[in-house]
């Protein structure tokens, strides 16, 4: 209980200082995103980061010793440069080895406005050398409640952008990475599912390559290759609309 | 009391506080031990009860058909025609496809669940919603991943989308819990749609 009222104030401290309120009650079925109390910028602005696993979590390994924790902690570094030469401010919900909850991983991002989420992977399994993109399948639309949008399904109302963001960086990580799918594909990915904003994963095969330096060496290629599918999909960010929430409000 | 019985009583102390620190990893590792033989031979006769469903059906043998890895595309599922003597129960055939679906196929590497993982058990709420109950190891011997994960819960649903008309949504439980994911990555906090796409991931509304 005291957890769960600690991470309230928590989120809701970081919300106010970023000046977009996030709201969570202490039944997260209950919590519930608010509208940005301040007049919104237009535009996308912000990528948020994030590193799976960390901490006790290494996610997958590699037969090799290679861990997941640590591949997608690199690729984050190099994204957050990359991106920063294009004029995107970049936020990181892990920048060491440790392991935020799902819910703290999405209120970093569900607290900014003009923000895309991308969380990312390195699989067991999959063809070596390719990379692909999820979005979440389809969900029910939230129906918001006085304003606020139910934070167990905060991705329903951003999935056409989501799958609109997922596309772009697809296309070009498949241009680079051959044998990787042509679209983006679709799963129930826990993660997603709490985001308030276009959020996709981003998955690389695999751990179970031998040597990490064939690891390492692909990572520059994903990084330029998914910020270049930001850029494409930057002119299409809009605020999308949710039944409920009136218009021009950011859900 | 005099000196003497001091350190007499100072001694037996000290030789109770060893006596307990060398007896309590001993016994704890003990019951641990019995925990564990106890959980596998629940484990065991479970999987037998279940498994022994095939074995002793009488019914005529059906066309079942079990989805398992693709051998020529990578990340997808394949259909393999099966011959089973399939229940014209739904729960009993449930579990006899879902059982063969574990045992997995032939050829090792098109296996999407672990090989040693177990159905605890099976229930279709009136609903339409099934509740299926996996051995721990579902969850700790999967390869983790978003791709294995997707692959394993996805031969799940459409091998009873194919088999078992009655399911309509699919829980999946890990050893009587519900967890939040099944190795880091594939939500399993909702349920996951079965017979008709149009049915979007249920999210439990908790009061």
């Amino acid at each position: 209980m005291s957890r769960l009222l600690s991470k309230t104030i928590l989120i809701l401290a970081g919300a106010v200082l970023t000046g977009s309120l996030v709201a969570r009650s202490q039944n997260p079925a209950q919590g519930l995103a608010q509208n940005s109390a301040s007049p919104s910028r237009s535009g996308l602005n912000i990528v948020v980061l994030d590193p799976a696993h960390g901490g006790t979590d290494p996610g997958a390994r590699g037969t090799g010793g290679i861990r997941e924790s640590d591949i997608v902690l690199d690729l984050a570094a190099q994204l957050k440069r990359n991106l920063e030469s294009q004029g995107f401010q970049v936020m990181q919900t892990r920048t060491t080895n440790e392991n935020p909850s799902f819910d703290d991983r999405s209120a970093l991002a569900n607290a900014q406005t003009g923000a895309i989420f991308l969380t990312l992977h390195v699989s067991s399994t999959g063809l070596s050398g390719t990379v692909r993109a999820y979005t979440m399948p389809d969900m029910p639309i939230a129906q918001a409640r006085g304003g606020l949008i139910p934070w167990d399904q905060a991705q329903a109302a951003y999935l056409p952008l989501s799958r609109k963001l997922g596309d772009a960086i697809q296309g070009e990580l498949t241009q680079r990475f051959k044998g990787s799918p042509a679209n983006v594909q679709t799963a129930f990915i826990r993660q997603l599912r709490t985001t308030a904003a276009p959020a996709i994963a981003i998955e690389i095969s695999s751990v179970s390559m031998q040597d990490k330096a064939n690891l390492d060496r692909m990572l520059p290629g994903v990084a330029d290759a998914v910020v270049r599918g930001v850029v494409v999909f930057r002119p299409s960010y809009v605020t999308p609309a949710v039944p409920g929430v009136p218009p021009g409000a950011r859900p | 009391m005099n000196s003497k019985w001091r350190v007499r009583i100072l001694i037996g102390l000290l030789a109770a506080v060893l006596a307990a620190a060398i007896y309590f990893p001993i016994l704890k590792q003990r019951v641990k031990k019995q925990a564990r033989v106890q959980q596998t031979s629940e484990e065991q006769a479970r999987r037998e009860l279940v498994q022994s469903l095939n074995a002793n059906s009488n019914e005529p043998k059906v066309k079942a058909k079990l989805f398992w890895a693709s051998d020529s595309e990578d990340g997808t599922l394949a259909p393999t025609i099966v011959e089973l003597p399939l229940s014209n129960d739904p729960v009993l055939r449930a579990k006899q496809v879902l059982n063969t679906l574990l045992a997995g196929p032939v050829d090792a590497e098109l296996h999407t669940l672990p090989s040693d993982a177990a159905l605890l058990a099976f229930y279709i709420l009136p609903n339409g919603t099934a509740i299926a109950d996996f051995s721990e190891a579902m969850a700790n011997s999967i390869p983790s991943g978003v791709q294995s994960e997707q692959l394993a819960v996805d031969s799940i649903t459409e091998t009873l989308e194919a088999n078992v008309p009655q399911v309509r949504r699919l829980k999946i439980l890990i050893h009587g819990q519900e967890v939040e994911t099944l190795a880091g990555h594939l939500d399993l906090t909702g349920a996951f749609p079965v017979n008709g796409k149009a049915v979007a991931l249920v999210v439990p509304q908790k009061k």
